[in-house]
């Protein structure tokens, strides 16, 4: 029952948060980056042989993943692969997951100790036992096992790809739709087999079709020529596919259950390890329901909040509902609320920055405000 | 098999049993003790070590090796895992001659593994212990070492006279080189108080340690024997000083007040440092620490893997804790993985790790002015029961 995994890091973008990181480097729940979710959990569940695939922007994301020894991925057959594009005359950046996959194909190929093939995108979030999809997938038969999670849906969340599951068996697909309560959303985890994955994806390159959940879930089960399973996930799954939803994700782990799904669930989350000393509360300090990470220092008041590393809260701030990058110092008397603010951002004494909830200001990384 | 020839390498004592810890080291080894809320007393020489370009370090080990062992591991989170650097941990061993057998001194420790040493051919070895919390560029001490064509050089800090007596004393002619060594000298003609840290020219060590071993009257000690020996051999020995913080973390009070010397806003000793001042250690995959609606942190270092939701003032809160609702945890020392639940109170503690803390119960208390200072401690994995008084000063 061996599986080789592949990881997807660049299909979606959050706007600025994302123009210099890909979705996977993407800084989440104050100590890691998006991929070390789709890292730990195919790591956990002994898959070693990992192609991760980017299409650009990747630069963080090699720097942080390096050669996957946090996540015991450092070995010297199979363990971790970095899937970017040649720029040759034939295949500029990949269109879709197909492309990139068809691109991808001596990785595919290499060996035989592999029956299946997990694959995992870095936009959502959580922590699962792919072994039991797995199992789950083989017992089902089909060709196609998509884990999904089943969310209250009310017409404003757009799906990659939703399911209308009856009694176990999907009655109907949509892709890059606005779904109501009858879809359940794909949490882009499938499981297949790797000798179908490669036929497919060829034949569909022939056709120059490139996209996943339209041409080869959907538009292949429509046509009945693909079977699909439905694993649906217990455990929370954070879908971080707008601004919104990675704000008000990033902030529901200062809900008790949600962290403990999301960090204890199955097994641990392993991030890259950073040397920070523990963090220092300060004689003026004020921390409520918070997430701290290691190395800040804080003297001011932080209420509702993600701290990463090595934030300075100096004396008299007051930081409400924010989400605050490694290394930013928050200036002596500064006000904010609903903001996010990348790494190395310097707000200066006294300064005021207030967003909303539906759309909190962003700070670009090294700016001062 | 290749080894690449080193100009230094680094050889760490961390076989003491640490007795005046008590009940922090039944069971672990001195080394292994937690400092400063993620680290272990070893992170400080070993880092050190990878600060000061030491890339080889082998590491004496002798009483319950185990955690010791398990945590340096292949020497990853010290960066010496890699193809020409290594933590080599080195056990006593047996053997059909007389390096068989149990470390019978710090100079023994070193006699048995010679050829560990001479693997590498180093120029100088640096020998060190694993009991001391400080930040030490050991480079610039072989430099000095080499400027000054010693043959040993001991680092040496300035302590009060009143104290003097308690450490090995080096007396010096104005230029640093030491005309004579006392161990604990009742009476100390200078306060130049050895840090147990030494750089020796390997050649010179070598022999020495052959020397000493066929003394049957030797203790086989690096302050009892070689030292003495090599200065009555007429041999070329250097003081360094230094002048940065350093502490023996060796008995319960010192090792509490070291933890409280990390605290303030400009600490006595600063973890933080940058590139070259960074302390490695091994972390678990913790999550970042939750501090809930009521809790209230004042003057303290809180770790990842916290979860605060009582009342922390001037404390050390190591990684995996949990603080619970009206507890009040004050001058404590809390070690990794420890849990103390709602409206405990805990004050002047070292709490073990792994250790408990039941509903209500109350662990230690106030100093009075002037009074010595009682310490309550809670061994690692023990419980102190709902609703119970462990008093000042006592240890369970």
């Amino acid at each position: 029952m061996n599986a080789m995994g592949l990881i997807f890091t660049n299909d979606a973008s959050l706007g600025e948060l994302t123009n210099k990181r890909t979705m996977a480097s993407l800084p989440f729940g104050g100590r890691y980056r998006q991929v070390d979710f789709a890292l730990s959990n195919l790591s956990c569940a002994g898959i070693k042989h990992i192609g991760i695939i980017s299409r650009h922007s990747y630069q963080s994301l090699m720097n942080h993943v390096g050669d996957g020894e946090e996540w015991g991925l450092e070995l010297e057959e199979g363990g971790l692969e970095f899937l970017t594009p040649f720029a040759h005359s034939t295949v500029g950046t990949y269109r879709g997951k197909l492309e990139s996959i068809a691109n991808a194909m001596d990785f595919l190929e290499y060996g035989d100790e592999e029956d299946y093939v997990v694959m995992i995108d870095s936009a959502v979030l959580c922590n699962i036992d792919l072994n039991k999809v797995i199992e789950a997938h083989i017992a089902s038969g089909k060709d196609v096992t998509v884990v999904a999670k089943k969310l209250p849906c009310n017409g404003e969340k757009k799906v990659d790809l939703g399911l209308a599951v009856e009694n176990g068996e999907i009655t109907e697909m949509v892709v890059d739709y606005d779904a109501d309560g009858k879809y359940i959303p794909s949490m882009d985890i499938f499981v297949v087999g790797k000798k179908w994955l490669i036929q497919s994806v060829k034949a569909l390159a022939a056709r120059d079709k490139f996209h996943m959940d339209r041409d080869l879930v959907m538009g292949g089960w429509r046509k009945g020529l693909v079977t699909v399973n439905v694993y649906e996930h217990e455990g929370a799954a954070l879908f971080n596919e707008s601004v919104e939803e990675y704000f008000n994700n990033s902030l529901s782990l200062i809900d008790k259950d949600v962290r403990a799904d999301l960090f204890g669930a199955n097994h641990p989350i392993y991030t890259k390890v950073r040397d920070r000393v523990p963090t220092y509360y300060g004689v003026n300090s004020e921390v409520e329901d918070c997430l701290v990470a290691d190395g800040c220092m804080l003297d001011g008041e932080v209420e509702n909040s993600i701290l990463f590393r090595q934030v300075t809260v100096e004396k008299d701030a007051e930081v409400e509902d924010c989400i605050i990058m490694n290394d930013t110092v928050i200036g002596e008397g500064a006000k904010l609320k609903y903001a996010i603010l990348d790494k190395n951002v310097t707000v200066s004494a006294g300064a005021k920055l207030y967003g909303t909830k539906k759309s909190p200001v962003y700070i670009k990384r090294g700016e001062t405000v | 098999m290749y080894f690449q020839k080193k100009r230094v390498i680094a050889m760490l004592l961390a076989g003491g049993q640490g007795s005046r810890l008590y009940v922090l080291t039944r069971k672990t080894a001195k080394p292994a003790v937690p400092f400063g809320g993620k680290y272990r007393i070893i992170d400080f020489p070993l880092s050190n070590c990878v600060n000061s370009g030491i890339d080889t370090v082998g590491i004496l080990t002798q009483y319950q090796p185990l955690e010791l062992n398990e945590y340096i591991g292949n020497g990853q989170p010290w960066g010496l895992n890699k193809t020409h650097s290594c933590a080599q941990v080195l056990p006593p061993y047996e053997r059909n001659d007389k390096k068989s057998g149990w470390y019978e001194g710090t100079a023994n420790a070193i006699y048995k593994n010679i050829d560990f040493v001479d693997r590498f051919d180093p120029d100088y070895v640096v020998v060190l212990s694993g009991d001391h919390i400080y930040k030490m560029d050991y480079n610039a001490m072989v430099e000095y070492h080499i400027a000054n064509n010693a043959a040993c050089t001991i680092a040496v800090r300035n302590v009060p006279l009143a104290e003097a007596s308690r450490f090995g004393i080096l007396n010096t002619n104005p230029d640093n080189s030491i005309y004579e060594f006392e161990e604990k000298p009742k009476q100390p003609k200078s306060t130049n108080a050895s840090m147990g840290i030494y750089c020796f020219s390997w050649k010179v060590l070598r022999d020495a340690l052959i020397a000493d071993e066929a003394d049957p009257n030797s203790s086989k000690d690096f302050g009892k024997n070689i030292i003495p020996n090599l200065l009555a051999d007429g041999h070329k020995m250097m003081a360094y000083n230094f002048d940065g913080y350093w502490k023996d973390v060796g008995t319960i009070a010192s090792l509490w007040e070291a933890n409280m010397e990390l605290l303030g806003k400009e600490p006595e000793f600063q973890l933080r440092g940058g590139k070259r001042e960074t302390i490695y250690a091994r972390n678990d995959a913790h999550p970042a620490a939750y501090i809930d609606d009521d809790a209230k942190i004042i003057d303290a270092l809180v770790a990842e893997g916290s979860e605060v939701y009582g009342t922390v003032k001037h404390s050390v809160i190591s990684v995996g804790c949990t603080i619970g609702e009206g507890a009040l945890v004050e001058d404590s020392v809390v070690m990794p993985d420890v849990v103390i639940e709602a409206n405990a109170i805990v004050r002047h503690a070292i709490l073990g790790e792994g250790s408990k803390v039941g509903k209500g119960a109350v662990v230690g208390g106030a100093f009075a002015e002037g009074d010595e200072k009682k310490i309550s401690v809670v061994a690692k994995d023990a419980v102190v029961e709902a609703n119970t008084v462990l008093l000042p000063g006592e240890m369970l």
